[in-house]
């Protein structure tokens, strides 16, 4: 069973509350590395420099979005394997497939609850303490 | 602030929002003059998008509604399913008042929206959406996906990272991804041969020494775990002319030969972790070379170390970026048309190898989206309160600095002593700070303005005439106080110049004007105050009316002269109101009066010029900051006062010949082959029955806002000072004459004067030229 603790984090998103509302669930949960950027290209570069085990990001984004981000990733053998979980504002079928397709782990809808969040987690990595 | 986190960030939504529906009306503005970029669309669709999901988050239902249906149409304009035209544009404007005036409601500033206000916009929307209002609940507003989509999540074993197996991807092909070099979440998984060493990259920070660290301590440390190499890598030392000293240039690599416990070699970095690049490999029996255990380190190329990785490093990124972005835009152009789904990923599945060819395309069109992002100013949110307390505390800092400034004098030092040149020294640096926490509060009026096309277009909705609101120097910062205060006149006046200045639409036709008005709102710094304008091209002020009205109401004599100008600011007594009846728009009791005051009270001053035909020009002028003024410190009547230096023109001591009385009872000062009325200051305060001495006396020229000249007679001057402002009217109450109070280097408090409430009481007060005690 993966530690929560152990688990760095790179919350994805263009909004600041966004970002601090993900903070505070993933410290609940009992993550504490945790990094954040306001976009996918910001995003991308971070992941590239620092490797993180999960990156949670917004689909809507500018300069470069969830998807790009997602893509991005998945091209660069170093980080291709970075687990990546989908923020989606609606439920939109078409978006969550086209995720599926560039290998998302999985995806959550906003408003979540950090129990929703935490299942998320668990179902990439498995029960987490 | 709370210390419940979900407050704050809920405070921080509030403040996000402002910024989102500032983006979104100025977006929607762009969109309005023809700029339907998919950018610009996209922008406000993220605006509307970003406010729901944080509303949601809150459980702000109404809010999410309504946000809800404007994104839906968003969406469809966005993915151009829907076509942006004129009606569209007007509704998306009008959505976007509802909006914020629901973000307000949410927010506790504001009354509820009226239900059935949101309601018809709401149908307006989805009628746009959809061709018809939608009944009921529109389903996936918050519904949750996975019972709909089947959706199997991903799973990945963290142990399992590194080995390499591809990931399953649900049964789509599976993506050829080749292995990760990932770190695993538990011990290190050291996968084939057995563990005979450690390869160590260490690249120390400059702050690594800066923190009083040492690298051969470091080595001597890893030393004790077992027989070691050192090599040190210098080909990143600079010439001797470009070197920065204090900037670290080597790279060790040290090769461990002892299979100790990774934890062993980390505890050795422990103190320096966050001040270095490292990267710790295990090395294997078989010369399989190093795995990277360790992710610190910041190179791709197998933690090979070289000075320039990073510049590699950088084109890689920008080349992946402009890679990912490329695929994204072809998405997102797409239209309504599904995606090729057969394509896309065997463009993912191509491995790194691909990427060389792709940047060479794109590197350069990343280049300037990278450099945009590297010159975008990083900034930090403080709480306002903290911002204030420093500038309260350096507001304390210029007093002291004066007060020991003035004692050093008083001492008698010799001005070339040590102590007087060190005073000198912290009187500049005192200045610096103030200015720099000044800057601090600057804030650009942008916020203002953009409130101003709403209230622009419901103004122009009432009175039925068209209107082009025009911004110009949107970026002129001010004081944060005064910005928030600007609000309300520039809102009067606005509203003034649209339902007095301009015409109707047909009158504008019969004048040979364009139907549609033209109301300009600037902003632009001039001599160290802010000047707001507020032009339009209507038909000026009807100056016989004025002057009518003005005599009706006894604010003028019939047979008192007057220049244009001054008809025309007659507006601004109290009592004056043109508006042949009172309308729904401006006539609400506040006239320009008002404006005038709330103005004033910020230390500004308002006038108006006009050409009848051709329209009126508002001009408003303020401080940049109302915390410090440099002043003039004066004495009248034992008080010591503060005039404005802005206000001052000159100063000089009278001549007896130079007096003059006109129609025998103002006395007025021949000053460069003019007349100016002269004021008694000490009597004007009504800090002395009798004149002022004017043997010994000395007199200010001055210059009102309205470019009005005065001579201030006062008992002496004694010097240039700045001085930090405070409040009488929080202190005391509002005095006729004075503008504020402040603490002098001495500890006394002194008055400020405000220069044009005094002129004009001055020039009704000062009785008879008689009254005055000639110098003989």
């Amino acid at each position: 069973m993966p530690a929560a603790s152990a688990i760095r984090t790179l919350i994805v998103d263009d909004q600041l509350t966004m970002r601090a509302l993900i903070r505070t669930s993933l410290q609940q949960i009992g993550v504490r590395d945790i990094e954040e950027a306001p976009d996918g290209e910001a995003a991308l570069r971070a992941v590239i420099t620092k490797p993180v085990h999960l990156v949670i990001s917004d689909f809507n984004m500018p300069n470069l979005d969830g998807l790009g981000l997602l893509r991005g990733i998945r091209a660069h053998p170093p980080i291709a394997k970075t687990a990546f979980i989908m923020l989606t504002g609606r439920a939109d079928r078409e978006l969550v497939q086209r995720a599926v397709q560039y290998g998302v782990n999985n995806y959550l809808v906003k408003p979540f609850t950090t129990q929703q969040l935490k299942e998320k987690m668990e179902s990439v990595f498995g029960p987490l303490t | 602030m709370s210390d419940d986190p979900f407050e704050a960030i809920k405070a921080t939504f509030f403040q996000e929002c402002e910024e989102l529906l500032g983006d979104l009306e100025t977006n929607l503005i762009a969109l309005e003059s023809g700029d339907t970029d998919i950018e610009t669309i996209n922008a406000c669709f993220r605006a509307v998008h970003s406010v729901k999901g944080g509303a949601g988050a809150f459980g702000l239902d109404d809010l999410v509604r309504f946000a809800h249906v404007f994104e839906t149409l968003m969406d469809e304009l966005r993915s151009g399913r829907k076509a942006v035209d004129e009606d569209v544009v007007q509704s998306l404007l009008r959505a976007s008042d509802v909006l914020n005036d629901h973000v307000t409601a949410a927010r506790g500033a504001g009354p509820a929206v009226d239900p059935d206000r949101s309601q018809a916009l709401i149908a307006e929307l989805e009628t746009l959406t959809h061709g018809a209002p939608v009944s009921g609940t529109d389903a996936d507003a918050a519904g949750d996906m996975d019972d709909d989509f089947g959706f199997t999540p991903v799973a990945l074993s963290l142990d399992d990272f590194g080995a390499g197996e591809a990931m399953p991807l649900m049964d789509l092909p599976a993506l050829d991804l080749p292995p990760l070099d990932l770190p695993s979440l538990d011990a290190p998984v050291v996968t084939g041969g057995e563990q005979t060493g450690w390869k160590i990259i260490f690249r120390p920070h400059p702050r690594l020494y800066a923190n009083a660290n040492e690298t051969a301590l470091l080595l001597r440390e890893l030393g004790r775990l077992g027989p070691i190499s050192v090599e040190m890598d210098d080909s990143g030392l600079p010439s001797l002319e470009a070197l920065e000293p204090l900037d670290s240039h080597l790279v060790w690599t040290i090769h461990l030969d002892a299979p100790v416990a990774e934890l062993d070699v980390r505890d050795v970095f422990d103190f320096v972790e966050t001040d270095c690049d490292l990267s710790i490999m295990s090395v294997m029996a078989e010369g399989a070379g190093a795995s990277v255990v360790s992710d610190s380190l910041p190179d791709l190329d197998d933690g090979l170390p070289s000075l320039d990785t990073g510049a590699a490093a950088e084109f890689d990124i920008a080349a992946l970026v402009a890679m990912a972005q490329a695929d994204t835009a072809s998405r997102l152009g797409g239209g309504g048309e599904t995606a090729p789904v057969a394509e896309t990923p065997k463009s993912t599945a191509a491995p790194a190898p691909a990427a060389p060819p792709v940047a060479a395309n794109n590197a350069t069109a990343a280049a300037p989206a990278a450099a945009s992002a590297a010159t975008a100013p990083v900034t930090i949110r403080v709480e306002l309160d903290r911002v204030d307390r420093l500038i309260n505390a350096v507001g304390e800092l210029v007093i002291q600095q004066a007060m020991l400034a003035q004692r050093v004098y008083e001492s008698g030092l010799a001005r070339s002593s040590d102590i007087s040149l060190g005073l000198e020294d912290l009187e500049l640096l005192t200045r610096e700070i103030q200015d720099s926490v000044m800057a601090i509060r600057a804030q650009p009026v942008k916020s203002v303005f953009q409130r101003m096309p709403r209230l622009v277009r419901e103004v122009a909705a009432m009175t039925g005439k068209k209107v082009k609101l025009v911004t110009a120097g949107e970026d002129t910062e001010v004081d944060k106080t005064v910005v928030e205060r600007l609000s309300e006149p520039i809102t009067h006046m606005l509203r003034n110049a649209i339902d007095h200045g301009l015409e109707s639409p047909e009158e504008r036709e019969a004048a040979g004007k364009p139907v549609e008005g033209t109301v300009k709102l600037a902003a632009l710094h001039r001599s160290g105050r802010i000047v707001i304008e507020i032009s339009d091209d209507g038909k000026g002020i009807n100056r016989q009316r004025v002057r009518s009205i003005a005599e009706e109401r006894g604010l003028v004599t019939p047979d008192q002269i007057l220049s244009d100008d001054e008809v025309d600011n007659l507006i601004f007594l109290p009592g004056f109101s043109t508006a042949q009846e009172v309308t729904d728009v401006s006539g609400r009791g506040v006239g320009m009066d008002v404006v005038r005051r709330s103005i004033q009270s910020l230390g500004g001053r308002i006038s108006i010029s006009s050409n009848p035909g051709k329209g009126s020009i508002f001009t408003m002028s303020l401080p940049l900051t109302l915390a410090v003024l440099d002043g003039m410190v004066v004495g009248a009547a034992d008080q010591t006062l503060v005039a404005p230096l802005a206000a001052i023109v000159e100063s000089l001591t009278p001549k007896a010949e130079d007096i003059h009385l006109v129609g025998g009872v103002d006395p007025v000062l021949m000053f460069r082959d003019e007349f100016v009325p002269l004021v008694d200051v000490g009597q004007t305060m009504e800090f002395r029955n009798e004149p002022t001495e004017l043997k010994g006396g000395v007199v200010m020229i001055v210059e009102t806002e309205g470019g009005q000249r005065a001579g201030l007679l006062v008992d002496a001057i004694h010097g240039q000072r700045q001085v930090v402002i405070k409040s009488l009217e929080t202190n005391y109450r509002h005095v006729e004459g004075v503008a504020a109070a402040t603490i002098l280097g001495d500890g006394r408090v002194a008055l400020i004067l405000d220069i044009d409430v005094l002129v004009n009481t001055g020039r009704r007060r000062t009785t008879s030229l008689a009254e005055l005690k000639m110098a003989s």
